[in-house]
């Protein structure tokens, strides 16, 4: 699981890094990613595995066009102006999914869904395998371009100082519009590996939602690596806890880690490291 | 190559810059000397188009640049070391430098230029895998120094550079201004540290709330009582 809560997660990190608003239309984005991918799929045979290579560079444009029409509008206000914005923007997309798509379960049938191997006696679902590869290999993608390139760099400094990044030349204002877009093709990339998992309605997302924010808070909400240790803890503290309490109650456990590293480790997991460091 | 006309900038209805004129040359340092609140960050700032200027004009080889957005000026050669040196804490020594050579002229050099400020600041080389954040002030300033060098600037302006340092490290930091601009960049110099900025420069102008009150060369302002009361304590 902790593959995919990043996948779902990393767009919501990147875009209060560099915007500093939380994107909470980021479960429309995710049930948008999952009923695009089924509607390729049942309408035009194209299989799920591809469905990203046409997600993600529209979702990014789709993002960017927001961002550049709305959002930037509202980034200088109050943030409960930006937070009911983009609010509005989830609920928008859900109403759209139920004009489209009605509120009817659906779910993707391949044999590769159904798929499992066999590794030393355990038996492991294929379509699993693929999601937690996909999280770790777009993670990967994602550090190394926040690291190697000038764009990558620019985001970063972006997010740690607006005016010094302008100091040095960056389009400060381009750089929001390609993180924004990039942080929605995240989240479309996110909806489209778990159409492989789980059936969805219309009001999907909304539990992964806030198991995303509980990720970012904890990972600390800037931060990438942050975003892959969050993930990691999350989806450790949920194999553990089901063990002890009813499968009903797995969903309370992020908003108990949610409320409890808010209350000790304000600055998140990484936040509090970087604060001992720099001593 | 750096000329200030009328300028007036203001912060929403606080005014803050009146009629402000200045004028840098190729190869010169100029100071620019007065008391806290006088407005010279605010001068730098509309330079680098960081604020938005009310009236006047700023032209630069020849371009009006007060309109221009700010990525434009740093294309055209202007790097301005800002005050409180703001490095990207988080971020290493060796990124906060590469990201100096933003600019599309400069990336080309980012590697010879990088070779040029570890050989200028050697503790900075020793230093380039660290945390930006967990340098001590002057070896931070070194870097914001070194972050605006990688963009081979034709101007270089410093915002304070000995604000909040040694006085070892403060003699070591004017020396290092004299350096970069012997070696062929033009610096405008924003200071507190009077004596020593008039000692380095060819010439200043002294900002009083808001206004030029008087400029010069260096040998005119040393010699002028005013400024001998006011900033030399004689
Ligand atoms: N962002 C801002 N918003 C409103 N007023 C500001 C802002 N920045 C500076 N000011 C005001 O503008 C005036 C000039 O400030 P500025 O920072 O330019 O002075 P300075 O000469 O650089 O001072 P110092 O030596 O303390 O750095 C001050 O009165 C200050 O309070
Ligand atoms: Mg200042």
């Amino acid at each position: 699981m902790a593959g995919l809560y990043a996948a779902m997660s990393y767009g919501l990190a990147l875009i209060y890094g560099v915007l500093k608003i939380i994107n909470l239309a980021n479960a429309g984005f995710l049930m948008l990613g999952a009923y695009v991918t089924w509607w390729l799929f049942t309408s035009y045979h194209i299989h799920p595995l591809l469905a990203p290579l046409l997600i993600v560079p529209a979702f990014f444009l789709f993002g960017w066009a927001l961002e550049r029409t709305l959002v930037r509008r509202v980034l200088s206000a109050e943030p409960i102006i930006s937070l009911l914005l983009l609010f509005g923007v989830w609920l928008v997309l859900q109403n759209l999914a139920y004009v489209i798509w009605t509120g009817d379960t659906r779910s993707i049938e391949t044999p590769f869904v159904e798929a499992t191997v066999n590794a030393g006696g355990l038996q492991l679902a294929v379509p699993r395998l693929y999601v937690f590869a996909m999280g770790a290999l777009v993670l990967i993608a994602l550090q190394l371009f926040l690291t190697r390139t000038y764009l990558g760099r620019a985001i970063r400094a972006t997010a740690q100082d607006r005016d010094a990044a302008r100091l040095v030349g960056v389009d400060v204002d381009r750089v929001m519009g390609i993180a924004f877009g990039i942080g929605i093709a995240l989240a479309g990339f996110g909806g489209s590996l778990l159409s492989l998992l789980f059936s969805f309605t219309p009001d999907f997302g909304r539990a992964l939602s806030l198991k995303s924010f509980c990720i970012v808070v904890l990972g600390g909400l800037d931060s990438i690596v942050g975003v892959a240790f969050g993930s990691l803890a999350l989806a450790l503290a949920e194999a553990f806890g089901v063990r002890y309490m009813p499968a009903s109650l797995q969903n309370l456990i992020s908003f108990v880690v949610l409320v409890v590293v808010l209350i000790a480790l304000p600055r998140g997991i990484v936040g509090t490291v970087r604060a001992l460091r720099r001593g | 190559m750096l000329e200030v006309t009328e300028l007036a900038v203001a912060y929403g209805d606080v005014q803050v810059l009146w009629d402000v004129s200045l004028r840098v040359e190729r190869g010169e340092i100029v100071a620019l000397l007065g008391a806290n609140g006088a407005g010279k960050t605010t001068l730098l700032r509309a330079i680098s188009r960081t604020v938005p200027v009310r009236a006047g004009t700023i032209v630069l080889e020849g371009e009006r640049i007060d309109r221009s957005p700010s990525a434009h000026v740093v294309e055209l050669g202007v790097a301005h070391v800002p005050e409180g040196r703001r490095l990207w804490p988080d971020m290493s020594v060796e990124d906060n430098l590469r990201l100096g050579a933003y600019p599309r002229r400069a990336r080309a050099g980012a590697s010879s230029a990088l070779d040029y400020v570890y050989a200028m600041f050697p503790r900075v080389a020793d230093r380039r895998r660290q945390i930006a954040g967990t340098l001590s002030g002057g070896e931070q300033q070194m870097v914001a120094i070194g972050r605006g060098l990688m963009s081979k600037p034709s101007i270089l302006m410093l915002d304070e550079p000995s604000l909040g340092l040694a006085p070892i490290v403060v003699a070591e930091m004017f020396e290092t201004v004299r350096r970069i601009n012997a070696e062929g960049t033009t610096v405008l110099l924003v200071e507190q540290n009077v004596r020593q900025a008039l000692e380095i420069a060819t010439r200043g102008y002294v900002v009083e709330t808001g206004r030029v009150v008087s400029s010069g060369t260096r040998e005119e302002l040393l010699g002028s009582d005013e400024i001998r009361k006011a900033y030399l304590g004689l």
